[in-house]
């Protein structure tokens, strides 16, 4: 009976095993020695211009947690599409309005705009007119490379 | 056989949870969890619980802690809190003894009490068969527990929008935090947040400022 | 495939859980789909929700009344009189919060749908939680109430108080709901069901050689149910959490899901685990006792008013429980008349506090009271009213409700548990009184007095301070029909 997950084992065993060695063999072979700027976040030599206030935007847990909420309606569909042929029209009725009720909070999400990724709609907006290679090497002075392009503070189109 | 599987996936979820309890590292104490998890996932399987095993992996050991890391990575791993300091004297002690007790009542009630405690209806009798396992399951979902299933439907609903909510980008100032004064007529387990009149202006809040970035979307 | 037999639905049984439920979601697609919702529409929606309930239980009193309790669903929903009568003041509470969060939330410039939202889906698991009749479905209607509170306390997200409440409410209630599971499922264990009905046919069919398991199910479960209703000693998130929330989510934090825990509360122990009253009895006695006692003698020390109605709702917790002790249906009637009387003095109190609370929701000092009988003679009157509901003065409904518990306990030869509450009673009633002289003896501050007439009362407030202010004379003054209700509504196990 359960000598059918014995492959499972075998590649856990693997798995480990692989992890193992590997870290291992690079301690065995890689040359150790770290200096400063190695050890910098960014090693390609940009120097990070000030501390960011927070790692990853709030954005990327509600990524994580809708990820669960549908994971959680897989989970009850799976069983239902077994055992559909015998509950009927009662069943197909019970599980539509299960899938009509989460459905309802990934129109929400779509809606507060909560899966929008990259820069801001209006992107052709950032560039002003009057923006002149002198003004984006003062920018850059008050490090704010990377920023342009982006319209930070320009809320107006999103309902917040 | 299944009695060396028990043993040994007892002893993976024990010490997963105990790293839980031990890792000083959060993001190796989400990874112990994973372990007590997996370990839970094959006392399942042992149980020819084949499809609950598969959502535990799946939902658990996949998503849940997954959700947990991102929370971790959110909040910075080396921003260790100090756990030197007692915030209410004498309270971890107190707790360690009611937890402990606890512990050993549960433990009494489920090891002497082991002979007698239902005198009907089999709860873990088999299933027959593994294949039947996943149809039975759906069937007692969407006939006994139907009810249950779509209020998960609705658990599921309030959870996002909490979770939206929660995330949103505060407008306008905060406000400024109350000043904890100890007033002589307040309680002794009151010393918080009595002073709200009294507050002073704290406006510069980092929280502020860390909604103001990464939210350019 | 054989067909599999599928259980009927009573779909009138459900009509409140179900316009609950799906007037919150039909609200959150209109709000995702349309950019600018008009102001007042989540409100009236709200409203014309809540109204909708109120008027769906009246056919279903009757029905209930006429053609006796039963079950749906396959003994998952317990339709009786319990259910209609805590659904119906869930309703009423929701039109309550839904007239008072509009002006709160304008005057602190708050977004303002999924309040609504999740007011209504809250309400939903609670009106779940007070006729569940399977622990499995309990558990998911108390999920679905808390977790929205949660969210709803936290919601003032410029205040950190309101941030502070939410997490500590969040993380000791995560923690109560895991005693609660843990307890349904050694329960589960123990009996071989989750379903209420069966574990009382189990248990009053057989006589358990060793209930050890059962004990400490109860145990728990008692431990995750109280913690809802906040009876000491799990009531230390209370005073936090009802001065950091926005007030009309108090509101409804004290009159809503304190009915829908009580509800839960007297079905799981009164009802189902009733053959084991001996054991759990005395446990509640001692949460009552306790509760009266800590909660009245603590508020005294308080400044704000919050904390102290906070502390003060943690003692009339401690009255419900002494209902629920006496484990008969005069304690159970007696726990339905007073939820019902404590929902109208709660809505009301806190309809003030709103109202008083100013710009930021910040003045809620004493001190800010000072003089607001000559600076707002009506609204310190009804205030006045409702608090001397509250202390359970005689013409108000408070005194009919506490003289109800009170008798309950005393028939059930609880003397000293009934004695230790009166005195609860009376240390209770200085905390009113400390309002009251605020109110009417001490004169307003300097910059108050120079002309300014105090905070003014909105329309929804004014409507919801008056019909709280009239219930309570109501029931103090003709207490008859609320009695008769009560006592109809005790549940009634029916087996699937």
């Amino acid at each position: 009976m359960l000598g059918q997950y014995l492959p499972v084992v075998v590649l856990l065993i693997l798995a480990f095993l692989f992890a193992a060695l590997s870290f291992v063999a690079s301690r065995l072979l890689a040359p150790r020695r770290p200096h400063d700027r190695k050890a910098a976040p960014y090693e390609c030599g940009i120097i990070p211009g000030r501390e960011t206030p927070e790692r990853f935007p709030v954005r990327f847990f509600l990524v994580a947690m809708i990820f669960i909420v549908f994971d959680i309606e897989i989970v009850f569909l799976y069983p239902w599409a077994v055992a559909h042929g015998g509950l009927g029209l009662f069943g197909l009725v019970a599980v539509l309005l299960f899938s009509l009720a989460v459905f309802e909070s990934f129109v929400y999400l779509i809606g507060n705009g909560a899966l929008e990724w990259g820069p801001v709609r209006r992107v052709r907006h950032a560039v002003s007119p009057a923006r002149t290679s002198t003004s984006t090497i003062r920018r850059a002075g008050v490090r704010e490379v990377g920023l342009e392009g982006r319209t930070i503070g320009d809320e107006s189109g999103r309902a917040a | 056989m299944d009695a060396a599987v028990f043993i040994v996936s007892a002893v993976v979820v024990l010490t997963g949870a105990a790293g839980v309890l031990v890792a000083r590292n959060p993001v190796h104490a989400a990874l112990f969890l994973v372990q007590t998890l997996f370990g839970v996932a094959v006392l399942f399987v042992l149980q020819d619980a084949t499809f609950l095993a598969a959502v535990q992996v799946i939902v658990y050991a996949g998503a849940v802690v997954i959700l947990f890391l991102f929370v971790i990575m959110l909040l910075g791993v080396d921003r260790a809190e100090d756990l030197g300091i007692e915030p209410i004297a004498g309270q971890r002690s107190v707790a360690a003894i009611v937890g402990a007790s606890m512990l050993g009542l549960l433990l009494t009630v489920l090891l002497v009490g082991v002979d007698g405690p239902t005198g009907a209806r089999g709860a873990n009798a088999a299933l027959g068969g593994a294949e039947d396992n996943t149809r039975r399951l759906g069937e007692a979902l969407f006939t006994d527990h139907v009810f249950a299933v779509e209020l998960t439907a609705l658990l599921l609903t309030v959870a996002v929008v909490g979770a939206v909510v929660l995330a949103r980008r505060v407008r306008g100032p905060l406000q400024p935090m109350p000043v904890v004064t100890v007033a002589s007529a307040t309680g002794s387990d009151d010393a918080s947040a009595t002073g709200s009149d009294e507050a002073t202006a704290t406006g510069d809040d980092p929280a502020a400022e860390a909604d103001d970035e990464g939210e350019a979307g | 495939m054989l067909a599999v037999a599928t259980p009927e639905v009573l779909w009138w049984a459900l009509l409140p859980v179900l316009f609950l439920s799906v007037g919150g979601l039909l609200l959150l697609t209109v709000a995702s789909l349309v950019r600018r919702l008009p102001d007042w529409l989540p409100q009236a929606w709200t409203v014309v929700t809540g109204l909708a309930v109120l008027v769906a239980c009246v056919p279903m009193w009757c029905e209930v009344r006429d053609e006796g309790p039963r079950t749906t669903l396959a003994g998952s929903v317990a339709v009786d009189g319990s259910t209609v009568l805590v659904t119906a003041v869930l309703a009423a509470v929701v039109v309550a919060v839904a007239l008072l969060a509009r002006p709160y939330l304008r005057r602190e410039d708050l977004p303002g749908v999924e309040v609504y939202v999740l007011l209504m889906l809250s309400a939903a698991g609670g009106v779940v939680m007070a006729s569940a009749d399977d622990l499995i479905v309990l558990f998911l209607g108390l999920e679905i109430l808390s977790i929205a509170v949660y969210v709803l306390a936290a919601l003032h997200l410029r205040r950190i108080e309101s941030q502070e409440g939410a997490m500590k409410y969040f993380v000791l209630g995560a923690f109560a709901s895991a005693f609660l599971l843990y307890g349904m499922a050694l329960v589960y264990g123990a009996t071989g069901s989750t379903r209420l009905a069966l574990v009382a046919e189990h248990l009053s069919a057989t006589v358990l050689v060793d209930d050890s398991m059962l004990l400490a199910g109860i145990a728990l479960l008692l431990v995750g149910l109280a913690f809802k209703v906040a009876a000491v000693p799990f009531h230390a998130w209370t005073p936090d959490v009802y001065q950091g929330s926005p007030t009309p989510v108090v509101a409804w934090m004290a009159a809503g899901v304190k009915a829908a825990g009580f509800a839960a509360m007297v079905r799981v122990l009164v009802t189902s685990l009733g053959t084991h009253a001996s054991d759990w009895a005395p446990p509640v006695g001692v949460l009552a006792v306790a509760s009266v006692l800590v909660g009245a003698v603590v508020a005294v020390l308080q400044t704000d008013v919050r904390r102290m109605l906070a502390y003060s709702s943690v003692a009339h917790a401690g009255f419900l429980l002494l209902g629920v002790q006496a484990a008969d249906a005069d304690g159970t009637a007696a726990v339905y008349a007073y939820l019902v009387v404590y929902a109208l003095l709660a809505t009301g109190s806190f309809a003030v506090l709103t109202v008083m609370g100013g710009d930021g929701d910040a003045a809620h000092h004493l001190d800010d009271y000072r003089g607001l009988a000559r600076r707002r003679p009506v609204l310190a009157g009804a205030f006045t009213l409702l608090l001397l509901g509250q202390a359970g003065v005689p013409f108000t409904g408070g005194f009919v409700a506490k003289l109800g518990v009170l008798a309950a306990a005393v028939a059930d030869r609880g003397y000293w548990v009934a004695g230790l509450a009166m005195l609860g009673a009376a240390a209770a009633a200085f905390v009113y009184l400390r309002i009251l002289v605020s109110m009417y003896l001490e004169d307003p501050d300097a910059e108050a007095a120079d002309g300014s007439t105090g905070p003014a009362v909105p329309l929804g407030a004014r409507v919801v301070i008056g019909v709280a202010c009239a219930g309570v004379l109501f029931v103090g003054l003709v207490p008859g029909p609320l009695l008769d209700l009560a006592r109809d509504a005790v549940p009634v196990l029916v087996g699937s």
